[in-house]
C-alpha cells in the first residue's frame, strides 16, 4: 500500500516530537507494508524539512519510498490546473496520487482533504485521509486506514 | 538463465523462485543461503551444459555431503529425501519463448546425484529418470508422447552414465530397438513403435535451441570467485595461468598477456587503469620482469598520480599497497579479460575496499553486465555498491536498463529462508521490498535522527 505525506504534517511523521498517530504512521512504513510515494513539487516541499531528507536517502535504498519522475508530475499538474477541477491549490498532491496510485493521504489541510476525496479526481479506489486535525492520538480510524491494503491502485 | 527454482535445498524449504537478470545481486544477512544459491547455479550449469555430476565440494563452495545439502528442519521436521533445482532460460532474444530445466537430486552414498532431469518448452518435453539400473525416458512433442526404458545394467550404471548427454539418450531412444533398449513394461502402445523422424527432428531442433545439444553450447564454465582472494606476493614465478577461485593465477595471467601479446596487454592495462582511477586505487599498473627470459620471475606494480596527472608517484609492489588492490585485482581482471566467461558468480567482491572503490566496482558491474549474454551474480553486503548500481541504472550511465537488474533478498524466517525478487524502475526506486528489507539501516537512521 502506498501513501502520500503532505508537507504541512511532515514534522509529525519525521520530526523529533511526533504525535502518536504520526509515529505509528512512520512505523507502518518502516516495519509494515506501507510505502511512501513522492515526486515533483511534493518531494521538493518535503525535502525542505531536513530530517525527512536524511530519512529519504536510506528509504530510497531500502524500497520504503517510491519517487515519481518530475516531468510526469509537472505535466499532470499543469493538466489539472488547466481543468480547474481542484478546489485547493494542491494539484501537485492530486497529481502524485493519480500517477502513483496512492490513495492514502496524511494531511491536516481541509481543502486538500475535500479534493482528495472527490470521485472525479481519484477513483477505484477512492482517496482517504489520515489526519491529526481533531486529535493527535492514534485512534481506531487511523488503525483502519493503515490496515487497509486496498488503498493503492498499483500493488 | 533468467529464473532459478529451488526446493528442499539447504535452508530453502518448499519451492523458492528467484528472477535472474544480467546483473543479479544477492543480499541478506549472513547464513541465509546466498552462497548455496550460487553453488546451485554452478551445479545446474554443470548438469545442463557439461553433463557431469556436480561436485558440491568443489572450490569455492564446500556444501558438504547429501545430509548437509538437503533441507533439514530439525528433529521434528526431519530431513527431506530429495531436493530439486531448476532454471528457466530464454530460447532466443527475439521472443518471450523459453524452456525450463529441472533436476531432482537423490542420495547415492553420501553424495547427491541427479536422479531425474526434465527439460520442457512449449509443446515439447524430455524426462529422464533413473530407475535402478535403467533410465526411463519420456519424450513428448506437441503431437505425441513416447516412452521407453533403457536398461543399462549394473556395471554401467555409473554416475557418468546417469548424466549421459540428453542428445545421445534421445538418439538411443530413437534408434535402439534391441541390445539393451527395451520398451517399458506395461507401457503404452506408442512405446512399441519407432519414433517418427518428424518427431525426432523436432526434439533435436529443440535441444539445439536450448543449447543442451552437443552443438552451440557455452564453452567457458562460470567463473566462481572465493570471498577471500589469495595474498599478494613480492615476486611471482611464471606458471600456467589456469583459473582458480582465489585468483592465484591472476599475476601469472597478467604477465602472460604482457609477454605474449602487447596489443592485448595495452587494452587490458587501459581498462584496469580506468577502474583503478575511478576507484582511487591506482593510476597505472605494470609488470616488471626481473630478467630477460620469459621464464624469469616478475613483479606486479602499481602507482598513483597526483591530481591532474603531472606528478607521478613511485612504482610500488602489489604487496606494498593497500590489501584492497590485491583483493580486487582478480575480480576485475576476470571481468575485463577478452576471453571472459558469460557467467560470473562473485562472492563479496567488495572486501577490503574503501566505500568509493566499492561504488566504482558497482559501475564496473553495470558496464560488464551490459554486454551481450552476460550473467553476473554478485553476493554483496555493500550498500555503496548496490546504491551505485541503482543510480547508474537510473541515470542511464552505461547500457543497463532497470529490468536488467535483479536484487534477490534472502530473508530468514523461523526455520527457513525465503527469496524475494526485487526490481528497480526508471527512477531508481526499489520495488517489491518486503518490510524487513533494509530494516537494520532504517533503524540506524532512526537512531541517528533521534526519532
Amino acid at each position: 500500500m502506498c501513501a502520500i505525506v503532505d508537507a504541512n504534517v511532515v514534522h509529525e511523521v519525521f520530526g523529533p516530537e511526533q504525535p502518536t498517530a504520526g509515529r505509528k504512521f512512520r512505523n507502518w512504513i518502516e516495519q509494515g507494508s506501507l510505502r511512501l510515494v513522492a515526486g515533483g513539487k511534493v518531494l521538493e516541499e518535503l525535502d525542505a524539512y531536513g530530517p525527512f531528507r536524511t530519512w529519504r536517502a536510506i528509504a530510497m535504498q531500502t524500497g520504503k519510498i517510491r519517487i515519481v519522475a518530475r516531468e510526469r508530475m509537472d505535466a499532470r499538474m499543469r493538466k489539472l490546473q488547466d481543468s480547474g477541477s481542484c478546489t485547493s491549490d494542491d494539484e501537485h498532491v492530486i497529481s502524485l496520487a493519480q500517477l502513483s496510485g496512492a490513495r492514502l493521504l496524511y494531511s491536516n489541510d481541509v481543502a486538500l482533504r475535500d479534493d482528495f476525496k472527490k470521485k472525479v479526481l481519484l477513483d477505484r479506489p477512492r482517496g482517504k485521509v489520515y489526519s491529526t486535525r481533531t486529535s493527535p492520538a492514534f485512534g481506531s480510524s487511523h488503525r483502519r486506514l493503515l490496515a487497509d491494503s486496498n488503498l493503492c491502485r498499483v500493488p | 538463465m533468467d529464473r532459478i527454482t529451488l526446493r528442499d535445498y539447504r535452508c530453502f524449504h518448499g519451492e523458492q523462485s528467484a528472477r535472474l537478470a544480467p546483473l543479479t545481486l544477492l543480499v541478506g544477512e549472513n547464513s541465509t543461503g546466498k552462497t548455496s544459491f550460487m553453488a546451485m547455479i554452478r551445479a545446474l550449469w554443470d548438469i545442463a551444459y557439461r553433463e557431469v555430476v556436480p561436485d558440491f565440494k568443489e572450490e569455492p563452495y564446500d556444501l558438504g555431503s547429501f545430509d548437509e545439502i538437503v533441507h533439514h528442519r530439525g528433529a521434528r521436521g526431519g530431513r527431506a529425501d530429495t531436493f530439486q533445482a531448476g532454471f528457466h532460460a530464454a530460447l532466443d532474444n527475439e521472443s518471450n519463448h523459453g524452456f525450463s530445466f529441472d533436476v531432482t537430486f537423490e542420495r547415492r552414498g553420501t553424495t547427491p546425484v541427479p536422479s531425474r532431469r526434465h527439460v520442457k518448452s512449449d509443446g515439447k518435453s524430455i524426462t529422464l529418470t533413473s530407475a535402478g539400473d535403467a533410465v526411463d525416458m519420456v519424450v513428448a512433442t506437441s503431437k505425441r508422447s513416447w516412452r521407453r526404458r533403457l536398461e543399462i545394467g549394473a556395471a554401467s550404471s555409473t554416475d557418468s552414465f546417469r548424466l549421459m548427454p540428453v542428445s545421445i539418450l534421445i538418439s538411443l531412444f530413437h534408434h535402439l530397438r534391441t541390445a539393451g533398449a527395451n520398451d517399458r513394461p506395461g507401457g503404452d502402445r506408442a512405446a512399441s513403435r519407432r519414433m517418427p523422424k518428424e518427431d525426432f527432428d523436432a526434439i533435436q531442433e529443440f535441444l539445439y535451441d536450448t543449447e543442451l545439444s552437443q552443438y552451440g553450447r557455452p564453452l567457458i564454465p562460470p567463473f566462481a570467485s572465493a570471498p577471500v582472494r589469495s595474498k599478494p606476493r613480492r615476486t611471482y614465478d611464471p606458471a600456467r595461468p589456469a583459473r582458480d577461485p582465489e585468483g592465484d593465477y591472476v599475476p601469472m595471467y597478467l604477465a602472460d598477456v604482457y609477454l605474449q601479446n602487447k596489443r592485448a596487454w595495452s587494452r587490458l592495462k587501459e581498462r584496469l587503469e580506468d577502474f583503478g582511477r575511478g576507484a582511487g586505487l591506482f593510476d597505472e599498473i605494470s609488470i616488471k620482469p626481473l630478467g630477460s627470459r620469459q621464464s624469469d620471475p616478475f613483479h606486479v606494480q602499481v602507482r598513483k598520480f597526483a591530481p591532474g596527472g603531472r606528478l607521478k608517484g613511485p612504482h610500488r609492489n602489489l604487496i606494498d599497497v593497500g590489501y584492497g588492490v590485491s583483493q580486487v585485482l582478480p575480480v576485475i581482471t576476470e571481468l575485463l579479460r577478452t576471453d571472459a566467461p558469460s557467467t560470473f558468480l562473485l562472492q563479496q567482491p567488495e572486501v577490503h575496499l574503501h566505500p568509493s572503490a566499492q561504488a566504482a566496482l558497482g559501475s564496473l558491474f553495470c558496464e560488464v553486465a551490459g554486454a551481450k549474454d552476460r550473467l553476473l551474480v554478485v553476493e554483496t553486503h555493500s550498500d555503496h555498491l548496490l546504491n551505485r548500481i541503482r543510480m547508474d541504472v537510473r541515470d542511464g550511465v552505461g547500457p543497463l536498463q532497470p529490468e536488467d537488474v535483479s536484487i534477490l533478498y534472502f530473508e530468514r524466517g523461523a526455520l527457513e529462508v525465503s527469496i524475494h525478487s526485487l526490481r528497480l524502475d526508471q527512477e531508481g526506486n526499489v520495488l517489491g521490498a518486503p518490510p524487513s528489507y533494509g530494516h537494520f539501516f532504517m533503524a540506524e537512521t532512526e537512531r541517528s535522527l533521534r526519532f
